[in-house]
């Protein structure tokens, strides 16, 4: 079984990496600021102990003071994941650094995001909408669309 | 029908969604049921109800149908088609890939607005005479997705329905019976009557 | 023709009677409607361009219902092609890869080498050496064009 480990663990490690970005570290997920996201995905893909080299899923969530990306990380080679999330607090023109140059799984997922949520990543070759239609109004799943 | 030179992704992207978002505008209000001829009272040559009745026989009892099915009813169609509940006794064991050689469009599955212009464009492609079965509660009115924001709130918005056939899914028993009742309603048409 | 032939004349009366049947039955069970809806476009097409010769053509006639067996309803999407419900973008006619040549040439000339074969096959007590050593100058000379193509690395796909 894959080993889930704890986000509190791996916070002291990123903490002095990137000292300030950790917002909130529980056994479940670990929760860091949207700018340094990309660095710190960066950093867990390529450090030999943690070795996240497949990220499984991201997903969105909705609290309708903020948004919450989810993303599921995992190590082929070790055998553990890790959920990663990170906030962004924009409702208009909410935007995230993407992370397709780390994987390449990221591209439809971040698109399928982007087309239901309205969240736009940063760096993503091809944000378009992609189970909606082009000329759709509105971002469905979000809280306030009907 | 002209053929648009379409030169990159984007342009496709942008011709498909006008020609979804001009099928919901055309769409706004069902289809009538091509049934009114059912309540006429025809005046039946007599020389003409044996062509008739042959005629007749002949389309019920050799329905194609249309490889179109776009969600879970499918499964039950799958079912119906396969040896437990046979379809091959009412002559329709034959699932044609080409609409051209198809008369019988059952619509197994929920639509989403997106497919709509593609299944409007296979109905519009079959030959004539054709029927379609509207099979399962999101053919018929869009089911549980009735108030969806991308889901066709039934078939009958986009292509005249014959059958309804309610079910989520409909038990291949449903299915069956609603083909009897198509097969019933081809054996009153009448070469006299307008429309078919 | 039965007396000569026997059943082989009967079989290909048949098979004449079956074709054309299914050939022109439908076609001709379905002109009148073809032709209702082609007189209709006709009568149309002269009202708009030419009014003034309504008056020369005479009112052509329109079949009743009851002979419009096979119906004729064209509409744009069923006069084009068929893609699984999308429009079709550009023309079908493609390019072929053009290594599909090389292999359809050396077909050519080994199934000529084949048609040869085969009788000798079925002959071959009564050809004796003489054949064996014959077909095996034929195979020969064209093995040595297959190997011409086979070194020339045409067989191959890059």
């Amino acid at each position: 079984m894959t080993l889930a480990l704890s986000g509190s663990d791996i916070a002291k490690q990123i903490e002095e990496k990137f000292p300030g970005s950790v917002v909130e570290a529980t056994d479940q997920n670990l929760m860091v600021e949207a700018e340094s996201l990309f660095d710190i995905a960066g950093y867990l893909k390529d450090t030999p102990g943690l070795d996240f080299d497949y990220l499984t899923l991201i997903t969105a969530v909705d609290y309708l003071d903020c948004f919450e990306v989810v993303y599921n990380l995992t190590s082929i080679k070790h055998n553990h994941s890790l959920v990663l999330k990170a906030r962004c607090y924009s409702r208009q023109n909410p935007t995230l650094p993407s992370v397709v140059g780390l994987w390449r799984t990221a591209d439809f997922q971040e698109r399928e995001i982007y087309d239901l949520m309205g969240i736009s990543f940063e760096g993503h070759p091809n944000l378009k909408r992609i189970v909606l239609w082009e000329g759709f109004e509105g971002h469905p799943l979000r809280k306030d669309f009907l | 029908m002209e053929i648009e030179e379409v030169y990159s992704s984007r342009q496709l992207d942008e011709k498909e969604g006008r020609q979804i978002n001009e099928l919901i505008d055309r769409s706004q209000q069902p289809i009538p049921d091509p049934d009114r001829w059912l309540e006429e009272e025809l005046e039946r040559n007599i020389l003409l109800t044996s062509v008739d009745a042959i005629l007749n026989w002949a389309r019920r009892s050799s329905l194609w149908t249309v490889v179109a099915f776009p969600a879970c009813c499918a499964f039950e169609f799958i079912t119906t088609e396969a040896s437990r509940f046979d379809l091959s006794r009412f002559g329709m064991e034959i699932i044609r890939a080409s609409p051209r050689q198809a008369d019988l469009m059952i619509t197994a599955g929920t639509l989403t607005w997106k497919m709509a212009p593609q299944i409007k464009r296979i109905y519009d492609q079959m030959a004539e005479p054709k029927w379609v079965i509207a099979m399962g509660a999101c053919a018929v009115s869009g089911g549980i997705f009735a108030s969806s924001y991308s889901v066709v709130p039934g078939y009958n918005r986009i292509i005249p329905v014959d059958v309804y056939v309610p079910g989520c899914p409909p038990r291949p028993e449903a299915l069956i019976y609603g083909i009897r009742m198509l097969q019933e309603k081809i054996a009153r048409q009448s070469l006299i009557a307008e429309d078919k | 023709m039965l007396a000569e032939y026997g059943d082989i004349g009967l079989l290909l009366a048949l098979a004449i009677f079956f074709a054309v049947t299914t050939l022109l039955l439908p076609f001709s069970l379905s002109l009148p409607a073809r032709l209702t809806i082609y007189f209709r476009r006709f009568q149309h097409y002269l009202e708009t361009r030419y009014p003034f010769m309504t008056k020369f053509v005479p009112p052509l006639p329109k079949f009743p219902r009851f002979m419009q067996v096979v119906p004729y309803k064209p509409n744009p999407a069923k006069n084009s092609t068929f893609e699984c419900g999308m429009e079709t973008i550009g023309q079908a006619w493609v390019r072929f890869n053009f290594r599909y040549y090389f292999y359809a040439l050396i077909f050519i000339a080994l199934d000529v080498m084949v048609v040869f074969i085969y009788p000798w096959a079925v002959g071959l007590k009564g050809l004796g050496l003489f054949g064996f050593i014959g077909i095996l100058v034929l195979i020969f000379v064209l093995f040595i064009g297959y190997l011409y193509a086979w070194r020339k690395k045409v067989l191959e796909w890059k």
